[in-house]
């Protein structure tokens, strides 16, 4: 059984007068995520990320289909004792010092004050805000609250931490300190969410990922599974020298990176032997040959334009 | 408890913004001017008046002025002032980006909705246990006179102001919006309210100058005993106060209006428990 099952769902907005206006955000979306894995759901702008995230923690309800926590139905509340969230643009009362939204919020989160008020001091050093507990959150920076934030949907030390776009607005050092902190809980063996527009977030952390564009679910796999299809294969070699580099130019789709790291593209296997007899023949030594890994960027854009050509297709 | 945590979360709003401290600034300052009104020389002369009039004594002149102080213009400037205080409660927490947090917390709408009801409504009981007992002791110290019932005014102006809270909290999740709330609640009581309570007595006298037409008096009589009856339910604070009998129409008063009130926020609830945030 699935850490999270989620089976066929669906979810259309409608809004405007008379609720006429449609969206259909999700669409027969089908996903199961494993226990301690970091999950990466990508996807452009409007993709449906945030709502997949929302139906399964019970704020928005599908139109469709059903999703299960721990294997009981995401409508009972109980399991979101275990469950944390980083809520996209979260907002908190400005009132309140970082120290007192992690209060605030622990206790709803249905814990007792004794047993997590360690854990505040812990958390808040974790993220590095110690010093601005006392400051008033209407005064922090977007970074700031972002940090803020993750601490919160820590502190009631779930089994799934549910993160939408963590790192928006958060600095590069910064980013790599949460990242770090995803990894760690992973290594806590807990199961980490990770909803993303930006692909090097996800290829940096995620051990599986799944693309979502329009509502529909386009590519789901492991992560060096869906970037290792790629053609091109990356040869090391005894120095090559110009006039040759040019034929290779010349007869081949080679892209040289240095005088001994050369880039081909073989479709199969007979090209690349091709290649390998033709690099031997002029007695250039073969030192390694790689397969290069398509970047899950390639791979996202390539998918995104696949989908655009069949709606075009099909209509 | 989640009702706690809610009750420390509305405490913490309601000190934060600076209506509640306006509000309870000028309420301490109509009771400064009572307490220098009420000088040893008003005292002597109060008992005077009353003596000569009714022959009446001291502890009648006391009541007399504390029913004054229940009457219905103040009740309806407090009850106002406690609407706009607490009318944000609902619509900040449905701020996008803050009620996604509320929502992925383990707690149920229904507890969100009622958690929410119960810590407004305990919030203003503890601020008519203050302003009444700070009144009660002033008056009582200068007088002499300790009449306890006055303090039964805080459970009766609680309940009042929990029946009009339910129309807040609705039209909280309906309009998302305070000031929207602040207007339709207001006006809901006044005039709605009491232009139907008046009305209603207006019937029930036996000579009658304007005469409406059967339907009209249907139609208002039909109102009236479908909305609160928070002025009914205030007549009732004054007879307690006054330990009088309490009005013939007490029971329907009371049990009609506590309908209502369960009404709306069963509608408040099931309201919020469609939505998507
Ligand atoms: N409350 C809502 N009412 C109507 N449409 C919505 C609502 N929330 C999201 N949408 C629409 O649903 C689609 C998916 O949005 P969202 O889940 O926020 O995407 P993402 O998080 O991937 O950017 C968008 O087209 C968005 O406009
Ligand atoms: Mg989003």
């Amino acid at each position: 059984m699935a850490l999270i099952e989620i089976n066929k769902l669906t979810k259309e907005y409608s809004s405007g007068i008379f609720k006429r206006r449609k969206v259909l955000a999700l669409s027969d979306v089908s996903l199961n995520i494993e226990a301690g894995n970091i999950f990466g759901l990508l996807g452009p702008n409007g993709a449906g990320k945030t709502t997949l995230v929302k139906v399964l923690l019970g704020i928005a309800f599908p139109t469709k289909g059903a999703a299960k926590i721990f294997g009981k139905n995401v409508k009972n509340h109980r399991i979101k004792k275990q469950i944390g969230y980083l809520p996209e643009n979260h907002r908190y009362p400005g009132y309140l010092n970082g120290e007192e939204v992690l209060n605030y919020f622990g206790l709803l989160s249905g814990m007792k004050y004794k047993d997590f008020k360690d854990r505040i001091d812990e958390l808040l050093s974790l993220v590095g805000l110690e010093k601005w507990k006392k400051m008033k959150i209407g005064k922090y920076s977007k970074g700031m609250m972002q940090r803020l934030g993750l601490a919160q949907s820590i502190i009631n030390n779930p089994e799934i931490v549910f993160l939408d776009e963590p790192t928006d607005g958060v600095d590069p050092i910064g980013r790599k300190e949460i990242r770090d902190i995803l990894l760690d809980l992973k290594n806590k063996g807990k199961t980490v969410f990770l909803n993303s527009h930006l692909l090097s977030e996800i290829e940096l952390v995620c051990d599986r990922v799944a693309i979502l564009n329009k509502g529909f679910m386009i590519k789901e796999g492991n992560i060096n599974d869906i970037t290792a299809v790629s053609d091109r294969y990356s040869f090391l070699t005894s120095d090559i020298g110009d006039d040759f580099i040019n034929k290779l130019l010349l007869n081949y789709n080679a892209v040289i990176r240095s005088k001994n790291n050369i880039i081909f593209e073989a479709e199969n296997i007979e090209k690349l032997n091709l290649i390998i007899d033709y690099l031997r023949k002029e007695n250039i030594f073969i030192h390694g040959i790689n397969r290069e890994k398509d970047t899950l960027e390639n791979m996202f854009i390539n998918l995104i334009e696949q989908q655009k050509q069949q709606h075009l297709n099909g209509n | 408890m989640v009702i706690n945590t809610f009750i420390k979360g509305i405490f913490r709003e309601a000190l934060a913004r600076k209506i509640i401290l306006t509000i309870f600034g000028i309420i301490s300052f109509f009771i400064l001017i009572l307490i220098l009104l009420i000088t040893n020389e008003a005292v002597r002369f109060l008992l005077s008046a009353l003596e000569q009039t009714s022959g009446g004594n001291m502890k009648d002149a006391v009541i007399l002025f504390q029913s004054e102080i229940i009457s219905k213009t103040p009740l309806l400037m407090l009850m106002c002032s406690y609407i706009v205080i607490v009318s944000a409660f609902i619509p900040s927490m449905l701020k996008k980006g803050y009620i996604d947090l509320i929502l992925s917390k383990p707690i149920s709408r229904f507890q969100i909705v009622t958690g929410h009801y119960i810590a407004g409504t305990v919030l203003i009981f503890f601020m008519n246990l203050l302003l009444f007992v700070i009144i009660w002791i002033v008056i009582s110290a200068k007088t002499s006179v300790w009449h306890f019932p006055f303090l039964y005014s805080v459970f009766w102006f609680t309940s009042i102001f929990a029946v009009l809270y339910s129309i807040v909290v609705l039209m909280g999740f309906v309009t998302k919006n305070n000031i929207l709330t602040i207007i339709t609640s207001i006006s809901f009581f006044f005039p709605v309210t009491w232009l139907l309570y008046w009305l209603n007595k207006y019937f029930e006298q036996d000579t009658q100058n304007i005469v409406f037409s059967s339907f009209a008096e249907f139609f208002i009589k039909f109102f009236y005993y479908l909305f609160p009856k928070v002025w009914d339910i205030q007549d009732i604070c004054i007879s307690v106060v006054k330990a009088e009998p309490l009005p013939d129409n007490y029971f329907v008063s009371i049990s009609s209006t506590v309908l209502f009130t369960l009404v709306m926020l069963t509608l408040a609830i099931y309201y919020f428990n469609k939505k998507d945030y």
